[in-house]
C-alpha cells in the first residue's frame, strides 16, 4: 500500500487531513469526545490521545479526562474539526467539577423518568 | 455505484445533512466516498441552541451510516441524466 499524495489527502473524504488535529467526535449514544486524532481506518475506527468526554447538561458543562482512547467505527456519528480560533461552548455556560455534572446529570435523568411516569399515568385521558 | 456517483456531482454545493439523531447540518460538500461518508466544510448546525457543543466546528466528517436525508439545492438534480443513470445500472451496464 502505498502512501496518499497531499491531494489525494485534502480532495478526498478520508480523516487523513484531521491526523493530529483536536477533534469532536459525537457517538451514536450521544456522547461527546475531545482528543487528537492520531490513527484511523476506513471503518471510522480512530485513536484518540488526551481524549476527555465533555458532559453538557443545560448550561453546566465539565471536561471528564479519559486518556488513551480506541473508538469503534459503527460507534462514530461525526467528527468534526475544531476552529481554535473560536470558542468551543457559548460565553453563558458553565463550567463545573465531574462532581457537579454528575449531580446535575441524576437531576436531569429523574425528571425525564418522573415526566414519563406521569404521562404513562395520564394514559387513561387519551391526550394525543 | 450510482448514489456515489451523484453526490460526487455535488461537490462544491450548499447541501443540508440530517443525521438520524435529528441533528441537521448545513455545509459545502467537501467531498463523499463508496460509503456515502461525507466531508462537509463551513458548517453550521441548523438548531445551533439544542447542540451548544458544535459551535466552533467548522469542517467535518459525517459517517454514512448514520445519515437519514440530505437536502440539495434545488437545482442540485437533473432528473432526466438522474433517470437514464438509473435504468442504465438497473440493467447492470
Amino acid at each position: 500500500m502505498s502512501w496518499a499524495g497531499l491531494e489525494d489527502l485534502f480532495l478526498s473524504t478520508s480523516l487523513a487531513s484531521y491526523l493530529d488535529k483536536k477533534l469532536l467526535v459525537v457517538l451514536r449514544d450521544g456522547r461527546k469526545l475531545l482528543g487528537i486524532l492520531r490513527s484511523f481506518d476506513q471503518f471510522a475506527n480512530a485513536v484518540l490521545e488526551g481524549a476527555c468526554e465533555r458532559v453538557i447538561v443545560g448550561d453546566l458543562y465539565c471536561d471528564i479526562s479519559l486518556g488513551l482512547y480506541v473508538i469503534r467505527g459503527e460507534n462514530v456519528v461525526l467528527i468534526g474539526e475544531l476552529d481554535l480560533e473560536r470558542d468551543e461552548l457559548p460565553p453563558h455556560m458553565v463550567n463545573v467539577s465531574p462532581a457537579e455534572i454528575r449531580k446535575a446529570q441524576k437531576a436531569e435523568r429523574e425528571a425525564t423518568d418522573l415526566k414519563g411516569s406521569m404521562r404513562k399515568r395520564m394514559e387513561f385521558l387519551d391526550l394525543d | 455505484m450510482l448514489f456515489f456517483s451523484y453526490f460526487k456531482e455535488l461537490v462544491g454545493k450548499e447541501v443540508t445533512v440530517e443525521l438520524k439523531n435529528d441533528l441537521a447540518i448545513r455545509g459545502i460538500l467537501h467531498s463523499v466516498d463508496q460509503y456515502l461518508n461525507i466531508k462537509l466544510e463551513n458548517t453550521r448546525v441548523v438548531d445551533q441552541e439544542k447542540y451548544p457543543h458544535m459551535l466552533s466546528v467548522r469542517n467535518c466528517f459525517i459517517r454514512g451510516s448514520v445519515v437519514r436525508y440530505v437536502q440539495l439545492p434545488p437545482d442540485g438534480v437533473d432528473i432526466d441524466i438522474l433517470h437514464d443513470a438509473t435504468r442504465r445500472e438497473a440493467r447492470g451496464a
